[in-house]
């Protein structure tokens, strides 16, 4: 092909899609602005001892090394982090799931209860996690409930071995109503008709749920953990609001840890922490990605 | 599908690294002039001012500006976190304020990174013709110092004093305790089941103080050897601790709620805090007027007490430091000082202000005590957080062993020897 030719194509193809291009312009210019130039100078800053006030000081890998073998209160974020994950996604969804289920069947009130269980996801973190807060008050309702029962209070927050579990329990009541929402929304896309041949067939409930729902869901199963892992691993609200990292950094995040590095002026150790995190959330989802392809 | 969700990761690394952004400047270099004279050109300041709705700042404005024509202050008002997260933000790549209460806590970091003009040159050595070393208590003095430079003026102070429901006292017939032997001899005949306890606070600021009452420190004199963990500081927090293992005192965790609830209901009959909470008790528990008192702080070897309180700083990349420094000044005066306390119940940090008959006035919340003067007696021998860079994961450190020591996870020796060996290891770096 010669220039010429190539020449007329430019110009052809800038006479029809112009106005195309134009439109991107505008977005596109704002990720390279607000998205790509950060992530580059973050990259770069993840390689220095840096803070912001004083000149930066390249120090190579060091910081990634430091986080990754001597950084026990990372080790510790990282370890909670993943068990906020894998609590959490282990209840939301298979909540979200037998909600969306029962929504699914022709109940009275089915809108109000849709909207009912919507309601959290549409309220801010921070409302949900202060009212968490006061419910898992040393007075609050569950320990008032609790004594009703004659059991003992319990240090919701104040107890390192109970105090993540208990942000999970909040973080799924926020959450699990987009899980509802997007599986009702699948399930009644799934055709009356696959499940009048199967009861044709004699298959029972639990027949049709394993080898109709589940196998249609599949794509929308992979969407709801996707998106319910990255944002999880990013969870750093509920921890600000509720319990600050502790006690004894038992609840201390990935995130949580990050900022509190921001907040001391550390952006190169807080840039590396950020990279990791986003390494981890690459491989995790390409491994679902892989594990989705594997089985369709 | 793949591209989608990395493209979403992308996005999302996106947001998360944005909050790391901002221009690389370097801050522009900490010389400014002598201010003689009022500047010539008509000049605007930003002021930034955490104090919120009871601001002794705001009020300064109307008369400044009447004195200073040429000077127009834009004034914003800021809670404690945010001003603290944008200031963060604005110092390492925006545009900072030109004045900013700062709390002293902070210091440690910005002082060590060099954030704030040096106010000697600025206020030729004086503040409103007062020598800065006389101006202000050796501690309030310390306070501001860093590396022979004044990095703010200390607007008000805090340090701590023993805050003790006196109406209980009289009524059990318990004398107000001065050392430790007197505090846990009070501690048990006051408390009824969950009620009327001591506040435990598993925090540094309250840690320190237990130290510095047996004659330890946190570091040792130079900043650079951890001593937390010295045999006076392990018998500190062991008599701290024992407080918690006699059941005479309650841990104040996250979920015990704002501590004026604990106040209010009956759980805490003596904690330890400053002169600020004295407002938040009259604001919020009215009802308990001239049921509490404040004493200095029982003690073993000398009082003790962090000391922190309410800077104003003029960060190092203010280009209109010398107005900045006017109104600093103009808000140290005498009078202005003496508004800290009848605006905003805190302790002006003045000297001067301290000794006055407007603030030293008997308070009936306090049963017709004289408050301020315990905390002034406090003042005498409080001592700043160390200056050092490392100072967050210092805190965090020994906060962290605090809490381990009241949850009984590790003994007092080992959770201090461990928290020390942390602290060290980021001292060292």
């Amino acid at each position: 092909m010669t220039v010429i030719q190539h020449s007329r194509k430019l110009t052809y193809s800038i006479q029809k899609y112009g106005i195309s291009y134009l439109f991107i312009s505008v977005p596109l210019l704002s990720l390279i602005v607000f998205l790509f130039i950060p992530m580059i100078v973050s990259l770069w800053w993840s390689l220095n001892d840096y803070s912001g006030l004083t000149a930066a000081k390249f120090v190579g890998l060091n910081n990634y090394i430091k986080l990754l073998t001597d950084d026990k209160i990372f080790a510790k974020s990282l370890l909670n982090t993943t068990l906020f994950v894998l609590l959490g996604m282990s209840i939301g969804p298979t909540l979200g799931l037998l909600t969306a289920m029962m929504l699914n069947q022709k109940v009275r009130f089915s809108s109000l209860f849709r909207t009912a269980y919507y309601l959290p996801v549409m309220t801010s973190l921070v409302v949900v996690s202060t009212i968490w807060l006061m419910l898992y008050n040393r007075n609050g309702l569950f320990n008032v409930v609790l004594q009703e029962f004659g059991l003992p209070k319990v240090g919701w927050l104040s107890n390192p071995d109970i105090a993540l579990i208990s942000i999970v329990f909040a973080s799924v009541w926020q959450g699990f109503g987009f899980e509802t929402v997007v599986f009702l929304a699948a399930l009644q896309s799934i055709p009356r008709e696959l499940y009048e041949a199967a009861m044709m067939d004699g298959a029972g409930a639990w027949a049709q749920f394993r080898y109709i729902t589940l196998p249609a869901l599949r794509p929308v199963i992979l969407f709801v953990y996707i998106i319910g892992i990255i944002g999880s691993y990013q969870v750093f609200d509920q921890i600000f609001v509720m319990s600050s990292g502790g006690p004894v950094y038992s609840t201390s995040t990935i995130v949580y840890y990050l900022f509190d590095k921001f907040m001391d002026l550390r952006l190169g150790y807080a840039s590396a922490i950020a990279y990791i995190l986003f390494a981890i959330l690459v491989i995790f989802s390409y491994l679902q990605m892989r594990i989705s392809r594997e089985r369709a | 599908m793949y591209k989608k969700v990395l493209f979403s990761l992308g996005i999302i690394l996106g947001l998360l690294l944005s909050s790391c952004g901002g221009a690389t400047t370097e801050p522009a270099a900490t010389e400014a002039p002598i201010i003689t004279e009022e500047a010539a050109e008509p000049v605007t300041i930003t002021v930034w001012d955490y104090y919120g709705e009871a601001t002794p700042v705001k009020p300064l404005i109307e008369p400044f500006q009447a004195l200073h024509p040429n000077i127009t202050i834009n004034y914003e008002s800021i809670d404690w976190d945010t001003t603290l997260e944008k200031l963060n933000v604005v110092l390492t790549g925006g545009e900072p304020p030109d004045v900013v209460t700062v709390d002293m806590t902070w210091i440690p970091k910005f002082a060590a990174l060099g954030a704030f003009a040096d106010l000697l040159p600025l206020s030729d050595g004086k503040l409103n013709g007062i020598p800065w070393g006389e101006a202000y208590t050796a501690g309030g003095l310390k306070a501001i110092t860093y590396n022979d430079q004044i990095i703010s003026a200390l607007y008000d102070f805090d340090v701590y004093a023993l805050y003790y429901r006196n109406d209980l006292f009289e009524q059990k017939g318990i004398q107000v305790p001065t050392n430790w032997d007197e505090l846990m001899t009070a501690a048990k005949a006051l408390e009824e089941g969950e009620l009327y306890k001591y506040e435990f606070d598993a925090d540094t600021f309250h840690g320190s103080q237990w130290i510095y009452e047996n004659g330890g420190t946190l570091l040792s004199t130079d900043n650079t050897k951890v001593v937390f963990n010295s045999p006076e500081a392990v018998e500190a927090i062991t008599f701290n601790d024992s407080l918690l293992v006699n059941s005479v005192a309650i841990n104040w965790t996250e979920d015990e709620g704002e501590r004026i609830q604990g106040v209010k209901d009956g759980r805490i009959a003596m904690f330890s805090d400053g002169p600020y909470y004295m407002g938040i008790m009259k604001s919020a528990a009215p009802e308990m007027a001239g049921q509490w008192r404040v004493a200095l702080h029982p003690y073993n070897k000398q009082p003790g007490s962090y000391l922190g309180g309410t800077g104003l700083a003029i960060p190092v990349g203010s280009d209109q430091q010398e107005a900045a420094w006017l109104f600093i000044q103009y808000a140290m005066e005498l009078e202005n000082q003496v508004n800290v306390y009848k605006l905003a119940g805190a302790a002006p940090a003045l000297k001067e202000a301290l000794s006055s008959p407007e603030v030293n006035v008997e308070d009936p919340y306090f049963g017709g005590q004289k408050a301020f003067s315990i905390f002034l007696q406090s003042m005498e021998t409080a001592i700043p957080f160390p200056y050092v860079r490392q100072w967050s994961d210092i805190d965090d450190a020994f906060t962290n062993a605090m809490q381990q020591i009241a949850l009984a996870e590790l003994s007092v020796q080992e959770a201090l020897d461990q928290a020390a060996a942390t602290a060290q290891e980021a001292l060292d770096q």
